[in-house]
């Protein structure tokens, strides 16, 4: 054998973190994600104010040095409040994402994998909770239980499922046939083995990704439904409610619903930019899937 | 000599994330007119992009860095677009590989065939739909004038390859290329491409490149053969010097790797060592010189230049070659006697020997065995009163294989071979008959109770790299099966270290992913895999499709080794003749899920008694060019099994049908040499 | 062909039955009296009484059930708490201005997302694809509710272009056209880049494939070779896509009635959930889920229209 058939090529994941790497839009995604998270954890350190303190002379002020992004109709320090929002943002994102993709998984690699009858079950159930508007189903779920964000997470959660499991069942629908299944099948390996060592592996990275596209529209129906007055409630801060408060002065000082928008822009931006970029480097297929 | 087409110093790149590939290397030669000329490579010898390069259709990261391509008195490198609109399917018109994928999914053949006749603008529309039609016709696509209105998936792989060839002669091209257009068909939709091509260069006088790995292809068809290797043009010739006077021991070595279907051959496949070189750094000498048996130090220091001397066989063409061996300043190392070109061929095959100690006790026997598959839901069929929407994919299979034994099972796609494997080791369920390993029945078990089976039964499937999970290292993959089944013996390091010396892969390959193996390596993990649990049966699925010729061999050779030293009974499917032919002891022919022929294997190949078994035996083409024949071709093409013919179910192609097949299914009936034939006149007694 | 269209209809219909079901069991698994809770805390024990005899709850679930699907069915949405109007009707007066908003947002979306899509896959990497790859990405990154604000804040408030609420006057055309303008833009500015992204990546897929490469060996035109060969194949999974999504459409019409105060579905929505007005709330919201299935069932059906393969098969 030749010489050069030993040395080993590239790591093709390390060949792609390379070019993910010089994907420009990729990088400020990472970015704009990294300072999302960063000033979601440090919020407390990073704060000028205390986000709920009122301070009602200094009402509907513009940016100066005291108040960086201005003050909202009580006084309220808005770069504060918009710090602290981040913190509600990513708790949802963090919790609604991750369980409605382990969730996911789980249905779909079942439905996938298992038998016909159960697929059918479960696709008519995923297609039923997709039936429902995100946002119209949150208002129907309010009017029943009062707002909350635990109310806010659950219906999330509902409604993201169907996506991952949709996803995670055609992987493995597409690998149940392939013939490293049909190998692993040959030398006796069981249901359980099979889908834990050989289909998981193989199905889990498309899912991530479109958890990273997924966090944008979670925050985004947070802050919308906050916003409505339906999410998180006042005092708590949250870009929502920062945005709420702030249309109904819009006509006195726009700072507010810019400050409160801003954020909301800018994390949307990166996490689509980060996930877009990630699936055209690692899974150019999944385009046309979504 | 008029040239048509001439290359001059073509060279190309592309951009990879790995850096430059230099696809190819100073590439020149010369197309006459009115010939066949073939080009001949494994993958990865630039081919392919010589073929796109002349189309002006190379992908976006690929540059021509030098060269020209000259045509009708003008480069077509430099074309504009509007002379390019003149060049592309008005002079120069392509067959592709695969005619699935290279005609529109969502276009009737009307339009597709119109849309290519838009020049003509002095046509009227009826006047191109009646061309069309004609040139269907042409082709050999029966009821041309309705079957124009459909759409590819209407047609079979055959007929679509037609539609294809229709395409390109629409336009009466000086040129057709033809990229590999017989690689995607079954060996009697070859034999009938192959006339067609022959036909079409005879009517329309066209000048045919022929792009093909496969040699017998390109010797049933070429004038004149270029042989490529890693991007450089090695040798060209006439065919009958490349086939009979080959002078690159690249050449010579391909020649020799190919099984020839008419030859017995004694011994092992020879093999070429090594691999195709990674095309990232250009070699300093001889591309072919890290695998040549002749290599020295000039080679691999110096590129060899082009030694062209008279042709042996022709008159006209020159026979150039890019060896060192072959320089005039280098005269003393013509002496070396290149007759005896070692090509590893060693051992003698001891398999024989096994075959034929007699073993009472059959390892494998299967009686009347038939799988169903439904064809459509229930309701489906309820809605269209179909009453048994089921198909056979195997129908009264009956087989038998003692211990160190090679049963080959050969058939076209749809055959049901892969089937009857599979159902073997438990992966399709299985209708009715038996299925006796060992003499215990296997039909009826449940899974769990198919675990224990499956350490004496392995099975290796098609795809080399496909059949290992994406995400385990070559050691998780080893070791998997002791995890399986729970045995510990000894570490699990030590025994995929075993595992890896047992099939000649360095140790340091364990911690690898499957990608990160070639096509060869891929194999060789599977057959160590498949042999972990010392079985006594193994089902072996194409094992050497997707592979290169010249590393058929080595995994052939591994195969027999390990049969020889275990005693192993294989059951080989596959469609590639004369592999099975060098391989195995008994062979049994399917057709439509049936075994039409099953016997002694030297017996079938040279004097088959089915009239299929025929037309398969005789409509491969050999690597030979002396031995044209017009191909034993049966016409038609396998009908769908969701369709069988009634009576036997090979009438409605058989050329020597008779009343009595259309109605009475026959019987299989027992010849004198032990063979059994499912055949009303069989050909042999 | 007719029997893919038969099953797709029934699947639809399942669909809207399990919705059915599902919002009448969220109804029914809160703890409670179910009176006090659909009627709010204001209402007089008569009132609830009254509702509990409507309703039938004196029954057991089932037969609850059966009533409640057997009067959806009829188109019998129950009546509103307060004003004791059919439900049906009101929503009825309200779902031509969902729809309008909801048609005018795609209608624009559609005609600029397409073409830029288009353009930009043939030339991928020019400074046309990337000035729109990065102008439809923007678009995608800020929600439609955000729009919403935002463009009353520049072109109501600051520039006193247009009118920021409600429909506009019964039978002015003009007046219901300027107040149509920026709901429209807000929920249809997402979709332009969405669907230039889309279709820019099932062009570029497309464009790979080998008939295309066929096609253009065959000395095809460029033209042809696009929309013929390429656009045809490309535009399926857009309108798949674009069914599929018109949920999140739907989200966004919602903000934009509340927001723009214009009267629709969503609004109506939005004002019984405040004012706790429960049987219209669940008839919006089942007409809602009815109006998202009849779209993706129009998409999926046009698809197999267009695809020879689709339509033949299925």
């Amino acid at each position: 054998m030749a010489a050069n058939s030993f040395d080993r090529p590239m790591r093709p994941a390390m060949e792609k973190w390379h070019l993910f790497f010089r994907n420009g839009q990729g990088v400020l995604g990472l970015i704009l994600v990294a300072l999302f998270f960063a000033s979601a954890i440090f919020a407390p350190w990073l704060a000028t104010h205390d986000p709920t303190k009122l301070d009602i002379p200094v009402r509907l002020a513009g940016p100066s040095l005291d108040h960086w992004l201005g003050t909202d109709q009580l006084g309220r320090d808005t770069y504060s409040r918009v710090l602290y929002g981040g913190r509600v943002a990513l708790q949802v994102a963090a919790i609604g994402v991750s369980t409605s993709l382990l969730i996911g998984l789980a249905l779909g690699m079942i439905a996938g994998y298992g038998p016909r009858w159960l697929d059918n079950a479960l696709l008519l159930v995923f297609d039923t909770i997709r039936s429902f508007p995100t946002i119209v189903l949150s208002l129907a779920a309010v009017s029943l239980l009062g707002p909350s964000l635990n109310l806010i997470l659950a219906v999330v959660i509902v409604t993201s499922i169907p996506g991952y499991a949709r996803l995670a069942r055609t992987s493995t629908l597409a690998l149940k046939n392939s013939e490293f299944i049909l190998a692993e099948r040959s030398l006796g390996a069981g249901s359980t083995r099979t889908l834990a060592h050989h289909v998981m592996p193989n199905v889990i990275g498309p899912l991530l990704i479109l958890a990273a596209m997924d966090i944008p529209v979670v925050v985004t129906i947070e802050a919308g439904l906050s916003f409505l007055g339906l999410g998180v409630l006042p005092p708590t801060a949250s870009w929502g409610t920062i945005l709420n408060e702030g249309y109904l002065v819009i006509r006195t000082s726009p700072w507010p619903v810019v400050a409160g928008g801003v954020p909301l822009v800018l994390a949307t931006l990166g996490f689509t930019l980060l996930g877009e970029a990630l699936r055209d480097v690692f899974d150019p297929k999944l385009r046309s899937q979504r | 000599m008029e040239k048509l087409l001439e290359i001059r110093s073509l060279s190309v790149d592309f951009r990879t994330p790995r850096g430059r590939v230099r696809a190819l290397r100073e590439v020149s030669m010369v197309v006459p007119k009115g010939k066949i000329i073939g080009v001949v490579g494994e993958s990865g010898s630039g081919k392919s992009t010589l073929i796109w390069t002349i189309m002006r259709l190379l992908a976006v990261n690929g540059t021509v860095e030098n060269g020209e391509i000259l045509f009708d008195g003008g480069n077509v490198l430099e074309f504009d677009d509007n002379r390019l609109k003149g060049f592309r399917g008005e002079k120069v018109s392509m067959v592709f590989q695969d005619p699935m994928t290279s005609q529109s999914p969502v276009l009737d053949y009307r339009s597709q065939f119109t849309d290519i006749l838009y020049r003509r603008t002095e046509m009227s529309r009826r006047e191109r739909l009646g061309k069309a039609i004609k040139m269907m016709n042409r082709v050999g696509i029966p009821d041309s004038e309705k079957r124009i209105y459909q759409y590819p998936h209407h047609f079979s792989g055959g007929m679509r390859q037609r539609a294809g060839i229709a395409m390109a002669l629409l336009m009466d091209p000086s040129l057709l290329i033809a990229d590999e257009p017989t690689t995607a068909l079954d060996v009697t939709m070859e034999a009938q491409i192959i006339h067609l091509i022959r036909e079409a260069r005879s009517e329309f006088g066209s000048t045919v490149m022929l792009v093909s790995h496969n040699l017998g292809l390109i010797a049933e068809l070429c004038d004149e053969i270029v042989v490529m290797y890693a991007g450089e043009i090695v040798e060209h010739a006439d065919a009958h010097d490349i086939f009979f006077d080959a002078k690159h021991p690249y050449t010579k070595a391909l020649i020799a790797c190919n099984p020839a279907l008419d030859l017995e051959m004694e011994g092992q496949f020879p093999t070429i060592p090594g691999d195709v070189p990674d095309l990232h750094q250009s070699p300093a000498g001889c591309v072919f010189a890290p695998r040549c048996a002749f290599s020295d130090e000039t080679c691999s220091k110096e590129r060899p230049a082009y030694s062209i001397s008279a042709g042996k066989h022709s008159e006209v063409v020159d026979h150039s070659v890019r060896c060192h061996l072959y320089c005039p300043d280098k005269g003393g190392k013509t002496k070396h006697d290149l007759t005896a070109l070692s090509l590893n061929a060693a051992a003698d095959r001891t398999r024989s020997e096994i075959a034929h100690c007699d073993e009472a006790d059959e390892l494998l026997s299967i009686q009347d065995l038939r799988v169903r598959f439904p064809t459509m839901g229930r309701i489906k069929a309820l809605a269209e009163g179909v009453d048994d929407p089921f198909i056979d994919a195997v129908y009264e299979v009956s087989l038998g294989l003692r211990a160190g034994e090679t049963l080959g099972l050969v058939g076209e796609s749809g055959s049901g071979k892969t089937t009857l494997g599979r159902a073997i080791i438990g992966l399709n369920g299985v209708h009715s008959g038996s299925i006796k390993f060992k003499g215990s029945e296997l039909v009826g078990l449940s899974q769990n109770q198919y675990r224990k089976v499956r350490r004496d039964v392995a099975m290796m499937f098609q795809d080399p790299v496909g059949s290992l999970s994406p995400r385990r290292t070559v050691g998780q993959l080893l070791t998997e099966p002791f995890l399986i089944h729970g045995i510990e013996k000894g570490s699990q390091r030590d025994q995929a270290a075993r595992l890896c010396e047992m099939v000649s892969l360095p140790a340091n390959f364990l911690s690898r992913y499957p990608h990160e193996l070639s096509g060869g390596q891929a194999r060789r993990v599977g057959v160590a895999r498949a042999l972990a649990l010392n079985p006594a049966l193994i089902v072996a699925d194409e094992p050497t499709a997707g592979l290169d010729v010249s590393v058929q061999g080595e995994i052939l050779n591994l195969m027999l080794d390990m049969q020889a030293a275990h005693g192993l009974g294989f059951l080989l499917i596959s469609h590639n003749l004369p592999v099975i032919r060098h391989v195995c002891d008994k062979l049994a022919i399917m057709y439509l899920g049936r075994i039409v022929e099953y016997g002694d294997c030297e017996q079938v190949f040279r004097n088959p008694a089915h009239p299929y078994s025929q037309a398969l035996v005789r409509g491969t083409p050999q690597p030979d060019p002396t031995r044209r024949r017009q191909l034993v071709s049966i016409e038609g093409e396998v009908p769908s099994l969701s369709n069988r013919p009634g009576g036997c179910e090979f009438h409605t192609r058989c050329p020597y049908s008779g009343e009595r097949c259309k109605y009475l299914v026959p019987e299989p009936s027992l010849l004198a040499d032990g063979r059994t034939v499912r055949c009303h006149n069989p050909l042999a007694e | 062909m007719l029997l893919y269209i038969v099953k797709r209809i029934g699947l639809s219909a399942l669909i809207i039955f399990f919705a059915v079901l599902t919002l009448f069991a969220l109804l029914n698994s809160i703890p409670g009296d179910p009176a006090s809770i659909a009627l709010g805390p204001r209402a007089t024990p008569e009132v609830q009484a009254a509702y509990a005899e409507k309703m039938h709850l004196d029954k057991p679930i089932v037969i609850r059930f059966l009533i409640f699907a057997g009067n959806v069915v009829r188109g019998d949405l129950g009546s509103d708490v307060f004003t004791n109007r059919s439900v049906s009707h009101t929503l009825l007066e309200q779902l031509p201005y969902t729809l309008t908003l909801a048609a005018a947002a795609l209608a624009w979306a559609t005609l600029l997302g397409i073409p830029i899509g288009c353009l930009s896959a043939i030339r991928p990497n020019s400074w046309l694809d990337r000035l729109t790859g990065v102008i439809s990405i923007g678009t995608i990154a800020i929600p439609s509710f955000l729009v919403s604000i935002w463009s009353i804040l520049v072109f109501a408030i600051f520039l006193g272009w247009l009118p920021v609420i409600g429909a506009g006057d019964d039978g002015d055309i003009v007046d219901q056209l300027r107040h149509l303008i920026l709901p429209a833009f807000a929920v249809g500015l997402g979709w332009v880049g969405y669907l230039a992204r889309m279709v820019r990546a099932s062009m570029l897929e497309v464009l790979g494939e080998n008939y295309v490469r066929s096609a253009r060996a065959f000395g095809l035109m460029n033209r042809t070779v696009v929309f013929r060969y390429a656009l045809r194949v490309a535009i399926l999974p857009t309108i798949t896509l674009i069914g599929i999504g018109f949920g999140v459409l739907l989200s966004g019409t919602v903000f934009a009635e509340i927001i723009f105060s214009r009267p629709g579905l969503g609004k109506i929505i939005y004002d019984m959930v405040l004012a706790r007005n429960f049987p219209v709330v669940q008839g919006a919201v089942l007409v809602t889920v009815a109006l998202y299935v009849c779209v993706t069932l129009i998409a999926d059906i046009t698809v197999s229209l267009l695809d020879p393969r689709v339509r033949e098969n299925l």
